[in-house]
């Protein structure tokens, strides 16, 4: 007899093993379509992240280099400068822009001053391809070209900092379009950290699903045991068994969320085409072998992860009781709270959002039994009583999945709130640049003031014509603590009208626009506030050309992720000696259409074409861009939250079954199957509200820690928090129909007769 | 050196100036140019053409291509070997006569690019940088007298008398500098400095300095080097060199313990090679050597490059054999080539240089 | 016969597995008096555990007529929800039912388990601890179901049924998971409870022994469909 074990041991093991499979097919079948989904899930927002990541930095590299050298004085650049600047080793690029007499503008480069840039610091990927005319020219046929306007700038890698450059010369930022840059930067960084929040939703669901398996193979497990199967080589089978599994379903999930991704997100790239008029490679990249061996390691881990950490955890459990663990816990949470709150940076903050992630998920299944209990102590009613009860078992039971469910709605929130705020901000950032319909650049040598005293004189009988001139230049801050006093950007514009008056104000003093346009006070934007510490009422010391001016600041704008200091005041109050750089006309020219406008201002410049930006192409392909984004992202997490939902929904059913017997007790005790019914459903409306209720917190918290903490830190600049309950509605919603579903799936099953079962284990649903 | 005018060829067909490369004479060069003035033509060098000093430091405007390139072996005060070398190279796009005045700077014209290489060769380690400009401009350029050869911050520059230069280059995480005491006359190669370059007759000028005495300091990575030695500078200036059909080419120069020196070349053919050289004798006037008065044989190749060398002169009862340290010595650059110092042993001991071209691919 | 509790006539019930029809009791009569007890015996699978059920209302009878408390249940009723909440009704107040096992909520405690029954029956909940205590559990009151043995549980499940003051107690098989010592000191307590309170009782074993203590037998015998 002793033969038998020990030829089951070495030969039919496995065969036992999986005849547990055999006998519950769909059981396999729904841990390979989590595993598959999961991993697809995952997948599809991590390639879509670093796709979009990709391109971003694509366009950000061909249409800007982040980084230009100038002179202090504020003189423009020449060949003595770029010579100067090579001959002490600063590794500088001219980048000569110019505007034909006819045509577009084009910009002359030097391949060769290029190519200390390195292969990998290319300032624009345009330089490998062959320049055959437009827009890149070499410098010396550039600088022949008849020109309207000429400009030098010289370019400088990220790695040339101010310590490198030699006296009178200083670093600030290069950009030849609207940048968006450091606005997707900042949505792509949280997209990363919500990426990250998948996977680990992904893992909770994963370990629910596998330990229900596991649970109703026990009794198999049991008399393999009593056959003189070792443990060990149970636990080494299974740990074969789920790697099996795992290598069969991640590589399917994976193709299937780079299909995912690529078909959604394939118009990312082309959207960014259109938008800088250069074809831009949409990164691809991503190989298989990273999302593969991340998705085993979490199946692996959140599979067998206590496999691992059994020992760990007896001892641990030895040590603590269960009030220690959740008071574990809420240390954990408050911990992470205050680490939030404070975090000086980046890491940090990542850091707080694990603990309090750590902690909300390791107490909420707690705090609902908890609740429930304590419920259950307060009430008369015996059914109360009992309904708080099992809602406490429930809870218990099912912490896997309702901290899944939880974190995905939380989740959710952030997104909706995070990408709702992103939309909003984009349009206003987009509608303060281009908030006229064109742009007219004032020709070189041409008056503006002729072209503004006509249009102050067509005003009057011109329905709809909104207008003012800008002049853009840079101004000195001084009397800062700072020693070097800062360069500012000046933005001047006048009349302030109606286009400047729509711009929305972080902060602003009484008549802040009046003030403004009588240019007895100044606006500046919020980068300039947050690093010189500026707020409304204080004065600002400014050296505008050869003056030294002391200004009231009136307002504060947004000016979402430019990273320089920019002060808005009026034209009329510009000295003479200010050096402007650039003038145009933001227009909107209502009733008559720009064509004749246009016409009048050629002819009162004494041109033959205007250089012009139609305003509302921009906005359209800009605002594509982020739309398609926007859209893909939404879907993702909402991907996620259903396949939350569905995993809570089979989970609780599959609870509530075994637990069958026991409402038909009730049934039995005299109560009609209508009555058992309708706790039921009160129950998993409890449960899964319940869990909404705590995820409320934790999704607007998160939506804080992204908008007001990661985003200031990463980027120096904050979006504005918003809330919407409407959406908190409709998740709530949601999580009701969840509990809605089983609720009906267990009236089916009352009408069934249950067995009863055999032994109060919980195996069968007796648990408490 | 030949490689360097394909080089050059390649940086523009990168740019984009080159219309397609009609590949006859002299390697299609012909197609670089954009608008070649006809009343301005190249200066082809030839038999009988002299050398003129001190002009001939200094650029050469109307030659297509030329270069001032220095190799040293020199010694760290603990005593180990460090090869070093320093090139600058200019290739002109269009040629200007020495009598005409050159563009403004303002015009950022691109009548010739410069090139420039450093590098240092410690323990089996290559250190190597390589700049670009274009000439005319400011940031890159060379004089005659003073002697200056300059790109960007790299700087070679003679006193007065030019007997005494200083060289500054510096790479990624390196530099050097050095003090370089000339003696001696420069050597012309070849017929009174024109050297030839192929059995029908194309060559170059090519005028070297060989004693040269080295001190200064070589900075790796932070550590600071003293070291001396002595160095081989040579000048080279034409406008036609590579044949179709020449794949590479080798070139040594060595310092012999016994005061003799040696310089010798190797173009190689499809169908042959041209083999030439000089031999420097300790007291005496330099003696040109030909192709049947030299021997050359690769004996060993590292990774498809030949690394030892058995060279004999029969006249002047001289077998060495040339070995390279170990290590990788290749020029990684726009076109890679390999420069290495070499150690001589057999009838003669001593040290000397080595360029490989033609290997990479 | 006209103060009997329960008068069966004419019970009929099959089941239904695949295409095949099984009837399990077949026209079946019987009457039990107040505070009368009867055994069910039979072999397993000869239908006792479906008699319980149909004189409780948990499954309906496909033919006969049950009279019970003097509510008659006839088959083929018109209105089977009216049906269902009479039984309802009835097994709130009137009849307690016992399995053989897990006859207490897992969640309450034993105490509490008793006094939700009794509250259903609409019965005070005064006395709660007092039955505990009358089975000989007092002490494990607070106590949750799976904190305390087999018998105990059984006990509980008996404080728990007479604790609604029933009119009839189906017991089904209530100690066929008890040990021997365990299942006689349980059945004793239940008989004499019953006797005490004057309720009826229709226990379903396949102990003999058990079934003598009762005053009627009734034998299932064979398996219905043989
Ligand atoms: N819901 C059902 N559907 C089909 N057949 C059933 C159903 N319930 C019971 N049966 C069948 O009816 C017969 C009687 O079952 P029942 O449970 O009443 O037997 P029992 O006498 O209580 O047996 P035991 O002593 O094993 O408890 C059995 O053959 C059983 O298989
Ligand atoms: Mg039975």
């Amino acid at each position: 007899m002793k033969g038998l074990p020990s030829l089951l041991a070495s030969f039919s093991l496995p065969g036992a093993l999986f005849s547990h499979y055999r006998r519950h097919p769909l059981q396999l079948l729904a841990l390979a379509v989590m595993i598959v989904l999961a991993t697809m899930l995952w997948t599809g927002v991590n390639h879509l992240t670093s796709q979009a990541r990709a391109s971003l930095n694509q366009s950000e590299q061909a249409v800007a280099e982040r980084q230009q050298v100038v002179r202090d004085d504020g003189q423009m650049l020449a060949v003595d400068d770029f010579v100067a600047l090579r001959l002490v080793g600063v590794c500088v690029m001219p980048w000569l822009e110019v505007t034909p007499e006819t045509g577009n503008r084009l910009v002359g480069i030097d391949p060769l001053a290029a190519y200390c840039f390195g292969s990998r610091n290319r300032p624009s990927p345009a330089l490998d391809q062959p320049l055959n005319g437009k827009p890149f020219l070499d410098m010396g046929v550039a600088t022949a070209i008849k020109s309207r306007d000429s400009r030098l700038y010289l370019l400088t890698p990220d790695t040339t900092q101010t310590a490198d450059l030699p006296g009178g010369y200083q670093l600030t930022s290069f950009s030849t379009s609207p940048d968006t840059g450091e606005l997707g930067d900042s949505f792509l960084l949280n997209l990363e950290a919500l990426g990250i929040l998948v996977l680990l939703i992904t893992a909770l669901l994963l370990r629910s699903v596998y330990l229900l398996g596991l649970v109703q193979r026990r009794d198999s497990f049991a008399l393999l045991h009593r056959f003189g199967v070792s443990p060990d080589r149970v636990q080494r089978w299974l740990v074969f068994e789920i790697l099996a599994l795992a290598l069969m379903c991640v590589v399917p999930g994976v193709g299937l969320g780079r299909w995912l991704a690529a078909g959604l997100g394939g118009g990312f790239g082309q959207a960014l085409d259109g938008l800088f008029d250069i074809p831009l490679y949409a990164g691809q990249g991503q190989g298989w072998a990273m999302p593969v061996l991340v998705m085993l390691a979490v199946v692996v881990i959140a599979c067998l992860g206590d496999l691992l950490l059994l020992r760990f955890r007896e001892r641990l459990s030895l040590i603590l009781p269960k009030t220690v663990y959740s008071g574990l816990a809420a240390l954990l949470l408050v911990a992470g709270l205050a680490m939030a709150w404070l975090a000086p940076s980046l890491p940090w903050v990542f850091i707080a959002v694990a603990l309090v992630f750590a902690g909300a998920g390791w107490l909420a299944p707690y705090a609902v039994a908890r609740i429930a209990r304590w419920c259950a102590g307060r009430s008369t009613k015996p059914l109360a009583l009992w309904r708080y009860r099992e809602l406490a078992v429930l809870a218990r039971r099912l912490t896997l999945p309702l901290v899944a469910l939880q974190f995905a709605l939380a989740m959710v929130l952030a997104v909706q709130a995070l990408v709702t705020t992103f939309e909003d901000t984009f349009d206003r950032w987009l509608g303060q640049r281009l908030e006229a319909a064109y742009y007219i650049e004032v020709p070189a040598g041409a008056d503006g003031r002729q072209a503004a005293e006509w249009l102050t004189r067509q005003q009057t009988n011109t329905p709809g014509l909104q207008w003012h001139r800008v002049m853009r230049g840079q101004a000195q801050v001084t009397g800062t603590d700072n020693a070097n006093n800062p360069q500012v950007d000046v933005f001047a514009v006048a009349p302030v009208g109606a286009l400047i008056r729509s711009w929305s104000l972080l902060e602003a003093a009484d008549q802040h626009w009046e003030a403004l346009d009588s240019g007895s006070g100044v606006m500046i934007n919020e980068q300039l506030a947050r690093r010189q510490n500026l707020s409304v009422g204080n004065n600002l010391k400014l050296r505008l050309g050869n003056q030294q001016r002391v200004m009231p600041i009136q307002g504060i704008y947004p000016d979402y992720g430019r990273p320089v200091g920019e002060i808005l005041l009026s034209a009329e109050t510009l000295p003479d000696s200010f050096n402007v750089r650039f003038e145009s006309f933001s227009v909107t020219p209502g009733k008559p259409g720009i064509a004749q406008m246009t016409d009048a201002l050629q002819g009162i410049w004494q041109v033959e074409a205007l250089s012009m930006r139609d305003n509302g192409t921009i906005r359209e392909l800009a605002t594509s861009v982020f739309d398609q984004t926007f859209a893909l992202t939404r879907a993702m997490t909402l991907l996620t939250l259903i396949l939350a939902a569905a995993a809570l929904l089979m989970m609780g059913w599959v609870f509530f079954s075994t637990r069958a017997w026991y409402f038909r007790l009730l049934v039995a005790w005299g109560m009609s199957q209508r009555q058992v019914a309708g706790q039921l459903l009160r129950l998993a409306l409890l449960l899964t509200g319940g869990i909404a209720v705590l995820a409320l917190p934790l999704g607007i918290w998160l939506t804080w820690v992204l908008v007001h903490r990661i985003n200031p830190l990463a980027f120096g600049w904050t979006l504005p928090m918003a809330v919407y309950p409407a959406f908190w509605f409709e998740l709530g919603m949601l999580s009701l129909a969840v509990g809605l579903s089983i609720a009906a799936l267990m009236r089916r099953q009352l009408g069934r007769p249950a067995v009863a079962p055999v032994s109060a284990s919980a195996l069968t649903g007796g648990e408490r | 050196m030949i490689r360097h005018g394909m080089l050059l060829l390649t940086l523009f067909v990168f740019l984009g100036c080159s219309s397609d490369n009609s590949d006859e004479g002299f390697a299609g060069l012909a197609g670089v140019e954009q608008s070649v003035r006809l009343d301005t033509p190249y200066l082809q060098p030839g038999s009988g053409d002299q050398l003129n000093f001190p002009e001939d430091f200094g650029p050469h405007p109307q030659h297509r291509i030329e270069w001032w390139y220095l190799t040293a072996n020199l010694e760290t005060t603990k005593g180990e070997p460090l090869g070093l070398q320093w090139t600058q190279f200019r290739q002109a796009l269009q040629p200007r006569a020495v009598s005409e005045s050159a563009p403004a700077a303002t015009d950022w014209p691109l009548q010739a690019a410069w090139m420039a290489h450093a590098a240092v060769s410690w323990k089996g380690q290559h250190y190597f940088a390589e700049k670009l400009a274009r000439g005319d401009v400011g940031n890159a350029g060379a004089t005659a007298a003073p002697f200056q050869v300059w790109l960007d911050n790299w700087l070679l520059s003679g006193n007065e008398a030019n007997d005494r230069w200083q060289l500054q280059a510096a790479g990624d995480g390196w530099n050097y500098d050095l003090t370089l005491t000339i003696e001696g006359e420069p050597v012309a190669h070849g017929e009174a400095g024109f050297s030839a370059k192929s059995a029908s007759g194309e060559g170059s000028m090519y005028f070297s300095l060989v004693d040269i005495a080295i001190a200064g300091e070589v900075t790796l990575g932070g550590e600071v080097l003293e070291v001396r030695g002595k160095g081989w500078f040579d000048r080279e200036w034409s406008s036609q060199l590579l044949k179709t059909g020449q794949k590479g080419w080798d070139w040594f120069a060595l310092h012999l313990n016994s005061g003799d020196k040696l310089m010798a070349f190797r173009l190689r053919d499809e169908s042959g090679s041209f083999l030439s050289g000089t031999w420097l004798p300790a007291k005496g006037a330099p003696v040109p050597l030909g192709a049947d008065e030299l021997n050359l044989k690769e004996l060993e190749r590292r990774e498809g490059v030949p690394v030892r060398w058995q060279l004999s002169v029969p006249d002047y009862h001289l077998a060495i054999e040339l070995s390279a340290p170990p290590g990788d010595y290749l020029n990684s650059g726009l076109y890679p080539y390999w420069e290495s110092p070499v150690s001589v042993s057999g009838s003669h001991q001593g040290e000397g240089y080595m360029e490989l071209t033609g290997y990479a691919d | 016969m006209a103060e009997s509790l329960l008068a069966v006539r004419g019970l009929s019930k099959h089941f239904v597995s695949g295409n095949e029809t099984v009837p399990v009791i077949e026209k079946l009569s019987f009457t039990l008096g107040q505070g009368q007890s009867l055994a069910l015996t039979g072999r397993s699978g000869s239908g006792k555990s479906t008699l319980l059920n149909l004189l409780c209302g948990l499954e309906l009878a496909d033919a006969g007529t049950i009279v019970l408390q003097g509510q008659v249940f006839e088959t083929g009723a018109k209105i089977a929800r009216q049906k269902a909440m009479k039984w309802s009704s009835l097994r709130r107040q009137q009849i307690g039912v016992v399995f053989q096992e897990a006859n207490l909520m897992p969640a309450l405690t034993l105490l509490e388990n008793v006094q939700f029954r009794a509250q259903l029956a609409g019965r005070s909940t005064a006395s709660s601890q007092d039955w505990l205590t009358r089975l000989d559990i007092g002490a494990l009151a607070q106590r949750y179901p799976d904190q305390v043995s087999g018998g105990q549980r059984q006990r509980a499940a008996l404080a728990m049924v007479f604790a609604m003051e029933p009119a009839l107690i189906l017991a089904d098989e209530p100690t066929g998971s008890l040990d021997r010592h365990t299942a006689d000191e349980v059945t004793q307590v239940l008989f004499d409870l019953q006797a005490r309170y004057g309720c009826g009782l229709i226990l379903a074993t396949h102990d003999a022994e058990l079934a003598a203590g009762c005053q009627q037998h009734l034998d299932l015998g064979h398996l219905s469909s043989l």
